[in-house]
């Protein structure tokens, strides 16, 4: 924490700069994210039937449950995926209305989906690739773009995040990339483009242990009091290294418990049933 | 009709067959097998000026630094500067009669396939017919700059035939920067190029096609190469009302490499046709064919690839793509790969395909905040990217670059 957090706390500084100037300027424990009965679809199926959820400012939660609960339909439908109509309920994002947003629109705001598919470009190289990312957030928030060599400066000390090669992000984007060198790249650009909210969808499909770890660490690094993380992943196995404040069992597109971490290892010891069949449905 | 004036022209014997033959013809129309998508009826339509001495100036050509220019305006061909010892331009009476003997084999050349009525029209009616002659193991290290430029004020048929000959061991690079102003009346551009290389000869033949909508171009490319000589041949086509090209590559030699390059970027109320053959006489060579398309607006692109493969043409090795993106909706492409293969032991392939940009891709994009637009401009450039960088001089291949991004992002509205 820097010291001039701290100090914005202080009784005197409130006293001469506003209470509120104070309260607002510290994210922690600020309502971030607040999803209110939310409804997608794809086609006729409907797939979350009445999601709610708050996220708050340096919280880790969550989302787990068995295959085709509904998991990384929710990650797509905060990230903007066109396949998946909303047809009920509210998603807002410090106070604006996430659901009016296009998906780059909501990237400028702050959301980032990390894939758990993440797909190849070909032509592109991430560097040009995060380039492009970079300046055009900048652009939408009114700022002037990076020249080459900040660029030069911020890649460099991204990198470091992930571990990641110069000579990997100068290939085309993800093509011919193996599964932990995908993931390293997506945890990278995330690390370039600092996200509010980033959303890891089943960010351990693919990955050994020591991918796993070197991706969990990168992700662990990001997180400041002033972020916060989503992690939807199907086993307890990623959460022994990103280690969630809450987890949520998602389940046939509801939500129908949740607890602290410890309710991620009961899972793992217990499996879904136990939920599932104390569920009257 | 608009070749009725033709009727009275009176020329010399040659000349007068070749007309009669066109005549005979017409302009080809849907109903020939080989202009099935490319209709030129309507150019029967307008009362063409067969003869134009008008001048035309072009400001926009494309700049290369220290290379010799040979300036074609409206059909009228002259050389600026001074070219390289061992390489001479001349008239092509002139050059006849100074090679009888190259002239007897190029006379018993290989027919040409395909041999289109427009053909006989430029034989007969070209204002200009130049040979640019490159000598026995002559190796130019700068390209040689052919900027052709057409602008009219009354519909004008504009014709040049050009002869390019590399002797053995010689190397040219040339550029034809073909344009025509955007606020001309109809042209009819009716360009051909036969070129000869000789054994270890190497030509790199680059051509920008960027016309005006109301040019008509039609450009046939005639290559014979003999044993070890290479071919790099790029054609991009980035504006005009219809260009339809037709490159031909004779592989009459041992050895010998062809490689056809090509990109064209079509948008509203344009059509680009490219016809290209390649036929294997002789056996141990290869030929790499590489077409890219990115089709917008309602715009309409042909690729007919025919690769022949003769019996004698054993140890072959032909490979042709031709790749497709459809921008808009109302985009239409026509392929039609044609590979006939007399010689059984050869390697050939062959695939073409056409599709739109991947909304995964694009989706991907745009969660990273790029707009979608900008992620479509994005994709297609790297998508075309790949054949503008086989062009070895930097300023002509980000002059192209620049103006194939351009005319995506107008086409998008960025």
């Amino acid at each position: 924490m820097p010291l001039f957090r701290v100090n914005l706390n202080k009784v005197w500084f409130r006293k001469i700069y506003g209470f509120n100037f104070a309260v607002n300027y510290h994210f922690k424990n600020k309502r971030m994210l607040s999803i209110t009965n939310l409804h997608a679809q794809i086609g006729e199926k409907e797939i979350l039937r009445g999601i709610n959820l708050e996220v708050k400012a340096g919280e880790v939660h969550a989302i787990m449950g068995p295959n085709g609960s509904g998991k990384s339909t929710l990650a797509s439908v905060l990230a903007g995926r066109e396949d998946y109509e909303v047809t009920d309920g509210s998603v807002s994002f410090f106070g604006k209305d996430l659901l009016d947003l296009a998906p780059e629109e909501r990237a400028a705001e702050g959301v980032f989906l990390a894939f758990q598919y993440p797909v190849e470009i070909p032509g592109v190289s991430t560097t040009n690739f995060m380039k492009s990312a970079v300046n055009e957030i900048r652009k939408y928030r009114g700022e002037d773009p990076l020249d080459a060599v900040q660029f030069l400066k911020m890649f460099k000390e991204k990198m470091a995040y992930v571990n990641i090669d110069q000579s990997l992000l100068s290939r085309s984007l993800n093509e011919g990339f193996s599964g932990g060198e995908k993931k390293r790249n997506e945890i990278f650009q995330m690390a370039v483009l600092a996200p509010k909210l980033a959303i890891l969808d089943e960010t351990d499909s693919g990955l050994d242990i020591d991918a796993l770890r070197i991706v969990a660490e990168g992700v662990n690094k990001l997180k400041s009091p002033d972020n916060a993380t989503i992690v939807v992943t199907h086993y307890q196995r990623l959460l022994d290294y990103i280690v969630p404040d809450y987890v949520h069992v998602l389940y046939k597109g509801r939500i129908v418990k949740s607890g602290t971490k410890e309710l991620a290892l009961e899972l793992e010891e217990k499996g879904y049933d136990w939920i599932i069949s104390a569920l009257v449905d | 009709m608009a070749t009725d004036t033709l009727v009275t022209i009176s020329l010399p014997k040659e000349k007068q067959s070749s007309l009669d033959r066109f005549l005979a013809k017409g302009f080809p129309t849907n109903k020939w097998e080989e202009w099935k998508y490319t209709s030129l009826k309507s150019l029967n339509d307008i009362e063409w000026n067969w003869n134009t001495s008008e001048q035309s100036a072009n400001s926009a050509a494309l700049a290369l630094e220290n290379t010799v220019e040979i300036q074609t305006q409206n059909g009228k061909m002259t050389l600026k500067g001074t070219l390289p010892t061992g390489v001479e331009y001349l008239d092509f009476a002139s050059f006849a009669a100074q090679k009888p003997e190259f002239m007897r084999t190029f006379n018993e050349r290989n027919p040409i396939l395909d041999q289109n009525s427009l053909y006989d029209l430029n034989d007969a009616l070209a204002s200009s017919h130049q040979v640019i002659w490159v000598k026995k193991g002559v190796k130019l290290d700068k390209p040689i700059l052919h900027t052709y430029f057409a602008s009219v004020s009354i519909a004008s048929a504009i014709q040049i035939k050009l002869l390019i000959y590399l002797e053995e061991g010689s190397s040219l690079t040339w550029v034809d920067d073909l344009a025509s102003s955007e606020d001309s009346k109809s042209i009819l551009s009716n360009y051909v190029q036969e070129i000869w290389v000789s054994k270890n000869a190497h030509l790199t033949f680059v051509k920008t096609q960027d016309f005006g909508l109301s040019t008509t171009h039609v450009d046939h490319t005639f290559i014979n190469q003999e044993d070890q000589s290479l071919v790099d041949m790029f054609t991009f086509s980035l504006n005009g009302g219809l260009i339809r090209n037709n490159l031909h590559f004779y592989v009459d030699g041992e050895q010998v490499v062809s490689n056809l390059n090509g990109l064209y970027v079509p948008g509203n109320n344009q059509l680009v046709d490219s016809h290209t053959v390649v036929d294997h006489r002789m056996p141990n060579s290869e030929s790499n064919e590489l077409y890219k398309g990115v089709l917008l607006g309602n715009s309409t692109g042909v690729f007919n690839g025919k690769i022949f493969v003769r019996p004698d043409a054993q140890k072959t090795n032909a490979f042709q793509s031709c790749k497709n993106v459809l921008a808009s909706d109302k985009a239409t492409m026509n392929t039609k790969p044609q590979l006939e293969i007399w010689a059984d032991d050869v390697k050939c392939s062959h695939g073409t395909t056409t599709g739109q940009l991947s909304d995964e891709a694009l989706f991907y994009m745009q969660s990273r905040g790029i707009s979608q637009d900008a992620a479509k401009t994005l994709l297609m450039l790297a998508f075309v990217q790949q054949v503008i960088d086989k062009v070895e001089i930097p300023a002509l291949k980000e002059s192209i670059s620049n103006r194939v991004v351009t005319k995506i992002q107008q086409a998008l509205g960025v």
